[in-house]
Protein backbone atom coordinates (compact mmCIF):
# COMPACT_ATOMS: atom_id res chain seq x y z
CA UNK A 1 0.00 0.00 0.00
CA UNK A 2 2.73 2.37 0.97
CA UNK A 3 4.54 1.70 -2.24
CA UNK A 4 1.38 2.19 -4.26
CA UNK A 5 0.50 5.51 -2.66
CA UNK A 6 4.04 6.79 -3.07
CA UNK A 7 3.88 5.87 -6.70
CA UNK A 8 0.53 7.63 -7.10
CA UNK A 9 1.91 10.76 -5.48
CA UNK A 10 4.88 10.73 -7.81
CA UNK A 11 2.60 10.40 -10.82
CA UNK A 12 0.41 13.26 -9.60
CA UNK A 13 3.49 15.42 -9.08
CA UNK A 14 4.73 14.60 -12.54
CA UNK A 15 1.42 15.64 -14.06
CA UNK A 16 0.81 18.80 -12.03
CA UNK A 17 4.37 20.08 -11.85
CA UNK A 18 6.27 18.79 -14.84
CA UNK A 19 10.00 18.96 -14.52
CA UNK A 20 11.15 21.48 -17.04
CA UNK A 21 14.51 20.76 -18.52
CA UNK A 22 16.66 22.11 -21.25
CA UNK A 23 15.48 20.85 -24.58
CA UNK A 24 17.69 20.70 -27.64
CA UNK A 25 16.70 19.60 -31.09
CA UNK A 26 18.54 19.16 -34.37
CA UNK A 27 16.50 19.80 -37.47
CA UNK A 28 16.85 17.73 -40.65
CA UNK A 29 18.32 19.15 -43.88
CA UNK A 30 16.05 20.67 -46.51
CA UNK A 31 13.97 18.13 -48.40
CA UNK A 32 13.92 20.05 -51.68
CA UNK A 33 16.42 22.31 -53.44
CA UNK A 34 15.66 25.03 -55.97
CA UNK A 35 15.25 23.61 -59.47
CA UNK A 36 18.44 24.23 -61.45
CA UNK A 37 18.00 26.55 -64.39
CA UNK A 38 20.03 28.45 -66.98
CA UNK A 39 17.97 31.53 -66.21
CA UNK A 40 19.95 34.30 -64.48
CA UNK A 41 17.37 34.43 -61.71
CA UNK A 42 18.33 30.96 -60.50
CA UNK A 43 21.57 32.05 -58.82
CA UNK A 44 19.90 35.19 -57.48
CA UNK A 45 17.08 33.10 -56.00
CA UNK A 46 19.64 30.79 -54.40
CA UNK A 47 21.26 33.83 -52.83
CA UNK A 48 18.10 35.67 -51.78
CA UNK A 49 15.31 33.14 -51.15
CA UNK A 50 16.65 29.93 -49.68
CA UNK A 51 18.83 31.71 -47.14
CA UNK A 52 15.61 32.10 -45.11
CA UNK A 53 13.37 29.23 -46.21
CA UNK A 54 13.48 25.91 -47.97
CA UNK A 55 12.46 25.38 -51.58
CA UNK A 56 9.27 23.46 -50.80
CA UNK A 57 7.63 26.89 -50.52
CA UNK A 58 8.07 27.18 -54.29
CA UNK A 59 7.97 23.53 -55.29
CA UNK A 60 4.53 22.72 -53.87
CA UNK A 61 2.54 25.67 -55.20
CA UNK A 62 -0.47 24.63 -57.29
CA UNK A 63 -0.53 24.52 -61.09
CA UNK A 64 -2.46 27.79 -61.30
CA UNK A 65 0.27 29.77 -59.52
CA UNK A 66 1.20 32.18 -62.30
CA UNK A 67 3.53 35.13 -62.67
CA UNK A 68 1.38 37.57 -60.62
CA UNK A 69 1.75 35.27 -57.63
CA UNK A 70 5.52 35.02 -57.89
CA UNK A 71 5.80 38.76 -58.46
CA UNK A 72 3.70 39.47 -55.36
CA UNK A 73 5.71 37.01 -53.27
CA UNK A 74 9.11 38.42 -54.26
CA UNK A 75 7.88 41.92 -53.44
CA UNK A 76 6.44 40.74 -50.12
CA UNK A 77 9.71 39.07 -49.18
CA UNK A 78 11.53 42.34 -49.71
CA UNK A 79 9.04 44.82 -48.26
CA UNK A 80 7.72 42.77 -45.32
CA UNK A 81 10.52 40.35 -44.49
CA UNK A 82 13.45 42.57 -45.53
CA UNK A 83 14.92 39.97 -47.85
CA UNK A 84 18.14 41.46 -49.27
CA UNK A 85 16.98 41.63 -52.88
CA UNK A 86 18.20 44.47 -55.08
CA UNK A 87 15.39 46.11 -57.02
CA UNK A 88 17.22 45.44 -60.28
CA UNK A 89 17.37 41.70 -59.47
CA UNK A 90 13.67 41.30 -58.83
CA UNK A 91 12.48 40.82 -62.43
CA UNK A 92 15.05 38.06 -63.00
CA UNK A 93 14.01 36.25 -59.83
CA UNK A 94 10.35 36.51 -60.76
CA UNK A 95 11.20 35.23 -64.26
CA UNK A 96 12.97 32.22 -62.80
CA UNK A 97 10.19 31.39 -60.34
CA UNK A 98 7.38 31.91 -62.84
CA UNK A 99 9.25 29.82 -65.43
CA UNK A 100 10.05 26.99 -63.05
CA UNK A 101 7.18 26.60 -60.59
CA UNK A 102 3.39 26.71 -60.51
CA UNK A 103 1.95 26.37 -63.98
CA UNK A 104 5.40 25.88 -65.52
CA UNK A 105 6.31 23.00 -63.27
CA UNK A 106 6.90 19.61 -64.90
CA UNK A 107 4.72 16.90 -63.42
CA UNK B 1 6.54 4.87 -28.19
CA UNK B 2 6.97 6.26 -31.67
CA UNK B 3 4.56 4.52 -33.96
CA UNK B 4 5.15 5.07 -37.64
CA UNK B 5 1.85 5.13 -39.50
CA UNK B 6 3.26 2.57 -41.86
CA UNK B 7 0.50 0.00 -41.94
CA UNK B 8 -2.28 2.53 -42.14
CA UNK B 9 -0.51 4.59 -44.73
CA UNK B 10 0.32 1.55 -46.77
CA UNK B 11 -3.35 0.63 -46.71
CA UNK B 12 -4.34 4.05 -47.93
CA UNK B 13 -1.75 4.04 -50.64
CA UNK B 14 -2.93 0.65 -51.84
CA UNK B 15 -6.57 1.57 -51.54
CA UNK B 16 -5.96 4.75 -53.50
CA UNK B 17 -5.32 2.45 -56.45
CA UNK B 18 -4.91 4.42 -59.64
CA UNK B 19 -4.40 7.73 -57.86
CA UNK B 20 -0.66 7.63 -58.31
CA UNK B 21 0.94 5.12 -56.01
CA UNK B 22 4.06 6.30 -54.26
CA UNK B 23 7.02 4.19 -55.18
CA UNK B 24 10.15 5.86 -53.83
CA UNK B 25 11.30 3.90 -50.83
CA UNK B 26 8.07 1.96 -50.65
CA UNK B 27 9.89 -1.30 -50.21
CA UNK B 28 11.58 0.03 -47.08
CA UNK B 29 8.31 1.32 -45.71
CA UNK B 30 7.99 -0.88 -42.69
CA UNK B 31 7.83 -0.37 -38.96
CA UNK B 32 11.11 1.08 -37.75
CA UNK B 33 12.35 1.95 -41.21
CA UNK B 34 14.03 5.31 -41.54
CA UNK B 35 11.42 7.84 -42.44
CA UNK B 36 13.47 9.90 -44.83
CA UNK B 37 12.78 7.50 -47.67
CA UNK B 38 9.00 7.50 -47.49
CA UNK B 39 6.71 9.53 -49.66
CA UNK B 40 3.01 9.96 -50.20
CA UNK B 41 0.95 11.29 -53.08
CA UNK B 42 -1.78 13.53 -51.74
CA UNK B 43 -4.99 13.55 -53.84
CA UNK B 44 -4.16 16.90 -55.48
CA UNK B 45 -2.17 18.06 -58.50
CA UNK B 46 1.50 18.47 -57.54
CA UNK B 47 0.86 16.51 -54.34
CA UNK B 48 4.00 14.38 -54.06
CA UNK B 49 5.34 14.74 -50.50
CA UNK B 50 8.05 13.35 -48.24
CA UNK B 51 7.37 11.94 -44.80
CA UNK B 52 10.15 12.75 -42.33
CA UNK B 53 10.53 12.20 -38.58
CA UNK B 54 11.46 15.58 -37.10
CA UNK B 55 12.65 15.79 -33.46
CA UNK B 56 10.04 14.38 -31.05
CA UNK B 57 7.85 13.49 -34.03
CA UNK B 58 6.97 10.34 -35.92
CA UNK B 59 7.18 10.58 -39.72
CA UNK B 60 4.83 13.38 -40.78
CA UNK B 61 4.01 14.88 -44.17
CA UNK B 62 6.53 17.64 -44.87
CA UNK B 63 4.96 20.79 -46.24
CA UNK B 64 8.20 22.71 -45.68
CA UNK B 65 11.46 21.75 -44.00
CA UNK B 66 12.69 25.22 -43.04
CA UNK B 67 10.93 26.48 -41.10
CA UNK B 68 9.17 23.21 -40.27
CA UNK B 69 5.58 22.79 -41.42
CA UNK B 70 4.35 19.25 -40.90
CA UNK B 71 0.96 17.72 -41.62
CA UNK B 72 -0.51 14.80 -39.70
CA UNK B 73 -1.29 11.75 -41.88
CA UNK B 74 -5.07 11.53 -41.80
CA UNK B 75 -5.09 7.93 -40.60
CA UNK B 76 -3.93 9.15 -37.19
CA UNK B 77 -7.35 10.71 -36.56
CA UNK B 78 -8.90 7.24 -36.48
CA UNK B 79 -6.57 6.08 -33.70
CA UNK B 80 -8.29 8.04 -30.93
CA UNK B 81 -9.84 11.38 -30.06
CA UNK B 82 -6.60 12.82 -28.70
CA UNK B 83 -3.88 13.41 -31.27
CA UNK B 84 -0.55 12.07 -29.96
CA UNK B 85 2.10 14.71 -29.40
CA UNK B 86 4.47 13.01 -31.81
CA UNK B 87 1.83 13.17 -34.55
CA UNK B 88 0.55 16.69 -33.87
CA UNK B 89 0.90 19.07 -36.83
CA UNK B 90 3.54 21.82 -36.90
CA UNK B 91 3.31 25.26 -38.42
CA UNK B 92 5.92 28.01 -38.21
CA UNK B 93 6.09 31.25 -40.16
CA UNK B 94 9.70 32.35 -39.81
CA UNK B 95 12.87 30.28 -39.99
CA UNK B 96 14.44 31.72 -36.86
CA UNK B 97 12.97 29.04 -34.62
CA UNK B 98 14.41 28.09 -31.24
CA UNK B 99 16.24 24.76 -31.17
CA UNK B 100 17.54 24.96 -27.60
CA UNK B 101 15.46 26.21 -24.67
CA UNK B 102 16.04 25.88 -20.95
CA UNK B 103 12.50 25.45 -19.73
CA UNK B 104 13.41 26.46 -16.19
CA UNK B 105 14.93 29.77 -17.21
CA UNK B 106 12.30 30.76 -19.74
CA UNK B 107 10.62 34.05 -18.86
CA UNK B 108 7.43 35.68 -20.16
CA UNK B 109 7.45 39.48 -20.07
CA UNK B 110 4.07 41.13 -19.46
CA UNK B 111 3.77 44.83 -20.28
CA UNK B 112 2.44 47.27 -22.84
CA UNK B 113 1.15 50.83 -22.61
CA UNK B 114 -2.14 49.71 -21.02
CA UNK B 115 -0.51 47.56 -18.34
CA UNK B 116 -0.08 49.58 -15.14
CA UNK B 117 2.26 47.09 -13.53
CA UNK B 118 4.55 45.30 -15.98
CA UNK B 119 6.22 42.18 -14.64
CA UNK B 120 8.21 39.12 -15.61
CA UNK B 121 6.85 35.65 -15.11
CA UNK B 122 9.17 32.67 -14.86
CA UNK B 123 8.06 29.19 -15.81
CA UNK B 124 8.49 28.12 -12.18
CA UNK B 125 6.10 30.87 -11.09
CA UNK B 126 3.64 29.98 -13.82
CA UNK B 127 3.61 26.36 -12.65
CA UNK B 128 3.48 26.96 -8.91
CA UNK B 129 1.82 30.31 -8.20
CA UNK B 130 -1.28 29.98 -10.37
CA UNK B 131 -4.06 27.44 -10.24
CA UNK B 132 -3.81 25.24 -13.32
CA UNK B 133 -6.79 24.36 -15.46
CA UNK B 134 -7.20 21.50 -17.89
CA UNK B 135 -9.03 21.60 -21.20
CA UNK B 136 -9.32 19.32 -24.22
CA UNK B 137 -9.31 21.53 -27.30
CA UNK B 138 -8.76 21.25 -31.03
CA UNK B 139 -6.05 23.30 -32.67
CA UNK B 140 -6.58 23.74 -36.39
CA UNK B 141 -4.49 25.69 -38.87
CA UNK B 142 -6.42 28.44 -40.68
CA UNK B 143 -5.24 26.95 -43.95
CA UNK B 144 -6.08 23.35 -43.12
CA UNK B 145 -7.36 21.74 -46.36
CA UNK B 146 -6.21 24.68 -48.50
CA UNK B 147 -4.95 22.33 -51.21
CA UNK B 148 -8.52 21.07 -51.70
CA UNK B 149 -9.84 24.47 -52.78
CA UNK B 150 -11.28 24.65 -56.28
CA UNK B 151 -10.03 26.70 -57.98
CA UNK B 152 -6.75 26.13 -56.16
CA UNK B 153 -5.27 28.98 -54.14
CA UNK B 154 -1.60 29.67 -53.43
CA UNK B 155 -0.02 29.25 -50.01
CA UNK B 156 0.73 26.18 -47.92
CA UNK B 157 -0.79 23.24 -49.77
CA UNK B 158 -2.28 21.26 -46.89
CA UNK B 159 -4.85 18.51 -47.09
CA UNK B 160 -6.92 17.70 -43.98
CA UNK B 161 -4.13 16.96 -41.49
CA UNK B 162 -3.28 20.42 -40.12
CA UNK B 163 -5.47 19.88 -37.07
CA UNK B 164 -5.17 18.05 -33.80
CA UNK B 165 -6.92 17.57 -30.49
CA UNK B 166 -5.03 17.61 -27.18
CA UNK B 167 -5.52 17.83 -23.44
CA UNK B 168 -3.90 21.10 -22.39
CA UNK B 169 -2.91 22.08 -18.86
CA UNK B 170 -1.98 25.65 -18.09
CA UNK B 171 -3.05 28.91 -16.51
CA UNK B 172 -5.92 31.14 -17.63
CA UNK B 173 -4.54 34.27 -19.28
CA UNK B 174 -6.95 36.41 -17.25
CA UNK B 175 -5.28 35.32 -14.01
CA UNK B 176 -1.93 36.56 -15.31
CA UNK B 177 -3.26 39.79 -16.79
CA UNK B 178 -5.06 40.53 -13.52
CA UNK B 179 -1.64 41.06 -11.93
CA UNK B 180 -0.65 43.60 -14.57
CA UNK B 181 -3.23 46.19 -13.42
CA UNK B 182 -4.83 46.85 -16.78
CA UNK B 183 -5.80 50.39 -17.67
CA UNK B 184 -9.38 51.07 -18.72
CA UNK B 185 -7.96 52.08 -22.10
CA UNK B 186 -6.78 48.50 -22.78
CA UNK B 187 -8.01 47.46 -26.21
CA UNK B 188 -5.95 44.50 -27.36
CA UNK B 189 -3.35 42.06 -26.08
CA UNK B 190 -0.45 41.03 -28.32
CA UNK B 191 1.55 37.81 -28.10
CA UNK B 192 5.08 37.12 -29.27
CA UNK B 193 7.20 33.99 -29.05
CA UNK B 194 10.88 33.13 -29.24
CA UNK B 195 10.76 32.49 -32.97
CA UNK B 196 12.14 35.38 -34.99
CA UNK B 197 12.21 36.56 -38.57
CA UNK B 198 15.75 36.09 -39.82
CA UNK B 199 16.08 39.42 -41.63
CA UNK B 200 14.24 41.49 -39.04
CA UNK B 201 10.92 41.99 -40.83
CA UNK B 202 7.67 40.13 -40.26
CA UNK B 203 8.16 38.86 -36.71
CA UNK B 204 5.22 36.62 -35.84
CA UNK B 205 3.07 38.61 -33.41
CA UNK B 206 -0.67 38.08 -32.92
CA UNK B 207 -3.38 40.05 -31.14
CA UNK B 208 -6.65 39.31 -29.36
CA UNK B 209 -9.33 41.77 -28.29
CA UNK B 210 -9.05 42.53 -24.56
CA UNK B 211 -12.45 40.98 -23.82
CA UNK B 212 -11.42 37.78 -25.56
CA UNK B 213 -8.07 37.69 -23.75
CA UNK B 214 -9.89 38.06 -20.41
CA UNK B 215 -12.70 35.55 -21.07
CA UNK B 216 -11.13 32.85 -18.91
CA UNK B 217 -10.85 30.36 -21.75
CA UNK B 218 -7.59 31.59 -23.28
CA UNK B 219 -4.71 29.93 -21.45
CA UNK B 220 -0.94 29.61 -21.24
CA UNK B 221 -0.44 25.88 -21.65
CA UNK B 222 2.65 24.07 -20.39
CA UNK B 223 1.56 20.48 -20.82
CA UNK B 224 0.00 18.71 -23.77
CA UNK B 225 -1.57 15.28 -23.34
CA UNK B 226 0.13 14.93 -19.96
CA UNK B 227 3.65 15.69 -21.17
CA UNK B 228 5.76 18.74 -21.85
CA UNK B 229 5.05 20.34 -25.18
CA UNK B 230 7.23 19.08 -28.02
CA UNK B 231 9.69 21.78 -29.02
CA UNK B 232 7.99 22.14 -32.41
CA UNK B 233 4.61 22.67 -30.73
CA UNK B 234 5.82 25.55 -28.59
CA UNK B 235 7.90 24.29 -25.66
CA UNK B 236 7.89 25.33 -22.85
CA UNK B 237 4.63 27.29 -23.04
CA UNK B 238 2.19 28.29 -25.73
CA UNK B 239 -1.04 30.20 -25.95
CA UNK B 240 -4.17 28.07 -26.26
CA UNK B 241 -7.14 29.95 -27.71
CA UNK B 242 -10.01 27.45 -27.56
CA UNK B 243 -12.25 27.41 -30.63
CA UNK B 244 -10.01 29.78 -32.57
CA UNK B 245 -7.70 29.01 -35.45
CA UNK B 246 -4.14 28.03 -34.65
CA UNK B 247 -2.70 31.33 -35.87
CA UNK B 248 -3.47 32.76 -32.42
CA UNK B 249 -1.89 29.88 -30.50
CA UNK B 250 1.52 31.57 -30.23
CA UNK B 251 4.34 29.12 -29.47
CA UNK B 252 7.34 29.57 -27.14
CA UNK B 253 5.36 32.46 -25.64
CA UNK B 254 7.77 35.12 -24.38
CA UNK B 255 6.03 38.47 -24.49
CA UNK B 256 2.50 39.68 -23.73
CA UNK B 257 1.62 43.34 -24.27
CA UNK B 258 -1.62 45.01 -23.29
CA UNK B 259 -2.12 47.97 -25.63
CA UNK B 260 -4.62 50.78 -26.12
CA UNK B 261 -4.66 50.50 -29.92
CA UNK B 262 -5.50 47.92 -32.58
CA UNK B 263 -2.32 46.05 -33.46
CA UNK B 264 -1.76 46.00 -37.21
CA UNK B 265 1.42 43.97 -37.69
CA UNK B 266 1.73 41.93 -40.89
CA UNK B 267 0.32 38.72 -39.37
CA UNK B 268 -2.87 40.54 -38.31
CA UNK B 269 -3.11 42.73 -41.40
CA UNK B 270 -3.04 41.90 -44.27
CA UNK B 271 -2.29 38.27 -43.34
CA UNK B 272 -4.84 35.92 -41.77
CA UNK B 273 -7.90 37.88 -42.84
CA UNK B 274 -11.17 36.61 -44.26
CA UNK B 275 -13.95 38.23 -46.28
CA UNK B 276 -16.00 40.38 -43.91
CA UNK B 277 -19.39 38.85 -44.63
CA UNK B 278 -21.60 36.17 -43.13
CA UNK B 279 -20.17 33.22 -45.08
CA UNK B 280 -16.55 34.49 -45.07
CA UNK B 281 -16.64 33.65 -48.75
CA UNK B 282 -16.63 35.27 -52.20
CA UNK B 283 -16.96 34.20 -55.81
CA UNK B 284 -13.75 32.48 -56.96
CA UNK B 285 -11.33 34.88 -58.55
CA UNK B 286 -12.87 38.01 -57.05
CA UNK B 287 -11.52 40.25 -54.28
CA UNK B 288 -13.34 40.82 -50.98
CA UNK B 289 -14.77 44.30 -50.45
CA UNK B 290 -13.66 44.26 -46.83
CA UNK B 291 -11.84 41.84 -44.55
CA UNK B 292 -11.62 41.01 -40.86
CA UNK B 293 -9.18 38.92 -38.83
CA UNK B 294 -9.92 35.20 -38.94
CA UNK B 295 -11.68 34.03 -35.77
CA UNK B 296 -13.50 30.93 -34.63
CA UNK B 297 -13.56 27.54 -36.34
CA UNK B 298 -16.61 26.78 -38.39
CA UNK B 299 -18.26 23.34 -38.13
CA UNK B 300 -16.40 20.36 -39.60
CA UNK B 301 -16.80 16.59 -39.63
CA UNK B 302 -14.76 13.77 -41.12
CA UNK B 303 -15.19 10.06 -41.57
CA UNK B 304 -11.95 8.53 -40.31
CA UNK B 305 -12.51 4.77 -40.42
CA UNK B 306 -12.82 4.38 -44.17
CA UNK B 307 -11.03 6.39 -46.85
CA UNK B 308 -12.15 7.66 -50.22
CA UNK B 309 -11.81 4.95 -52.86
CA UNK B 310 -11.97 2.07 -50.37
CA UNK B 311 -13.51 -1.30 -51.14
CA UNK B 312 -15.74 -2.84 -48.50
CA UNK B 313 -17.43 -6.25 -48.34
CA UNK B 314 -20.99 -6.36 -49.69
CA UNK B 315 -23.61 -7.97 -47.48
CA UNK B 316 -21.65 -7.41 -44.24
CA UNK B 317 -22.40 -4.69 -41.69
CA UNK B 318 -20.07 -1.72 -42.17
CA UNK B 319 -19.23 0.21 -39.00
CA UNK B 320 -18.20 3.79 -39.71
CA UNK B 321 -16.72 6.27 -37.29
CA UNK B 322 -15.36 9.76 -37.44
CA UNK B 323 -14.87 13.09 -35.72
CA UNK B 324 -16.77 16.39 -35.61
CA UNK B 325 -15.91 19.73 -34.02
CA UNK B 326 -16.72 23.43 -34.10
CA UNK B 327 -15.63 26.71 -32.56
CA UNK B 328 -16.84 25.96 -29.06
CA UNK B 329 -20.63 25.67 -29.09
CA UNK B 330 -20.24 21.95 -29.14
CA UNK B 331 -21.64 19.39 -31.58
CA UNK B 332 -25.37 18.74 -31.28
CA UNK B 333 -25.89 16.28 -34.11
CA UNK B 334 -24.11 14.51 -36.93
CA UNK B 335 -26.19 13.38 -39.90
CA UNK B 336 -24.93 10.73 -42.30
CA UNK B 337 -25.79 9.75 -45.84
CA UNK B 338 -24.74 6.82 -48.00
CA UNK B 339 -26.28 8.21 -51.21
CA UNK B 340 -24.39 11.44 -51.68
CA UNK B 341 -26.70 13.51 -49.52
CA UNK B 342 -30.09 12.55 -50.92
CA UNK B 343 -31.21 10.95 -47.67
CA UNK B 344 -29.88 11.43 -44.16
CA UNK B 345 -29.97 9.61 -40.83
CA UNK B 346 -28.64 10.53 -37.45
CA UNK B 347 -25.30 9.18 -36.27
CA UNK B 348 -24.61 8.23 -32.65
CA UNK B 349 -22.47 10.74 -30.78
CA UNK B 350 -19.72 9.67 -28.37
CA UNK B 351 -18.80 11.29 -25.06
CA UNK B 352 -18.12 15.01 -25.17
CA UNK B 353 -14.61 15.50 -23.74
CA UNK B 354 -15.21 19.24 -23.94
CA UNK B 355 -17.17 21.53 -26.24
CA UNK B 356 -13.81 22.41 -27.88
CA UNK B 357 -12.81 18.78 -28.50
CA UNK B 358 -13.14 16.35 -31.37
CA UNK B 359 -16.44 14.51 -30.82
CA UNK B 360 -16.69 10.95 -31.98
CA UNK B 361 -19.65 9.81 -34.08
CA UNK B 362 -20.52 6.33 -35.28
CA UNK B 363 -23.04 4.81 -37.64
CA UNK B 364 -23.46 1.59 -39.52
CA UNK B 365 -25.27 -0.02 -42.41
CA UNK B 366 -25.04 -3.11 -44.57
CA UNK B 367 -24.05 -2.18 -48.11
CA UNK B 368 -25.17 -4.26 -51.05
CA UNK B 369 -22.85 -4.62 -54.01
CA UNK B 370 -22.40 -1.25 -55.64
CA UNK B 371 -21.12 2.28 -55.16
CA UNK B 372 -21.78 4.43 -52.11
CA UNK B 373 -21.08 8.11 -51.57
CA UNK B 374 -20.71 8.54 -47.81
CA UNK B 375 -21.22 12.00 -46.35
CA UNK B 376 -21.42 13.36 -42.83
CA UNK B 377 -22.75 16.74 -41.85
CA UNK B 378 -22.40 18.09 -38.31
CA UNK B 379 -24.56 20.70 -36.57
CA UNK B 380 -23.43 22.64 -33.53
CA UNK B 381 -25.60 23.84 -30.66
CA UNK B 382 -26.26 27.11 -32.48
CA UNK B 383 -27.59 25.21 -35.48
CA UNK B 384 -24.59 26.11 -37.62
CA UNK B 385 -23.57 23.41 -40.06
CA UNK B 386 -21.50 22.66 -43.14
CA UNK B 387 -22.24 23.64 -46.75
CA UNK B 388 -22.91 20.92 -49.34
CA UNK B 389 -20.88 22.89 -51.90
CA UNK B 390 -17.48 24.23 -50.91
CA UNK B 391 -17.21 27.95 -50.20
CA UNK B 392 -14.23 29.87 -51.58
CA UNK B 393 -11.98 32.63 -50.32
CA UNK B 394 -8.68 33.89 -51.72
CA UNK B 395 -6.43 32.86 -48.83
CA UNK B 396 -7.80 29.32 -48.64
CA UNK B 397 -8.90 29.41 -45.02
CA UNK B 398 -11.89 27.80 -43.30
CA UNK B 399 -12.78 24.98 -45.68
CA UNK B 400 -15.68 23.09 -44.12
CA UNK B 401 -17.63 21.54 -46.97
CA UNK B 402 -19.47 18.25 -46.40
CA UNK B 403 -16.76 15.83 -47.51
CA UNK B 404 -17.46 12.90 -49.82
CA UNK B 405 -16.03 9.44 -49.18
CA UNK B 406 -16.81 7.15 -52.09
CA UNK B 407 -16.63 3.45 -51.39
CA UNK B 408 -17.33 0.38 -53.48
CA UNK B 409 -19.03 -2.63 -51.90
CA UNK B 410 -17.98 -5.88 -53.56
Amino acid sequence: MKLASTHAAAVALAICVPMATAKDITLPPDGEQLEASALPGFAKAQASCTMCHSAEYMRYQPPNAGRPYWDAMVHRMKTVFKAPIADEDMPAIVDYLASTYGNKQPR
Amino acid sequence: MTKPPSNLLRRRLVVAGGAGLATAGFGAFTRGAHAASTTVDLPIANGHRHLVAFPEKRPLIVLTTRPPQLETPFEVFNDGLLTPNDAFFVRYHNAGIPTSIDGDRHVIRIGGNAAGKPFELTMAELRTQYKPVELVAVNQCSGNSRALFNPRVTGGQLTNGAMGNARWVGVPLKDILAKAELASSAKQVTFDGLDVALMGGGDFVKALEIGHAMNGEVMLAYTMNGAELPMLNGYPVRLVVPGYYGTYWVKHLSEIQVIDTVFDGFWMKPAYRIPDNACACIEPGTTPAATRPIGRFNVRSFITSVSDGARVPAGSPLAVRGIAFDGGQGIREVAWSADGGQSWREATLGTELSRFSFREFTFGFTPQAGAYDLRVRAFNRSGESQPMEALWQPAGYMRNVVESVKVQAI
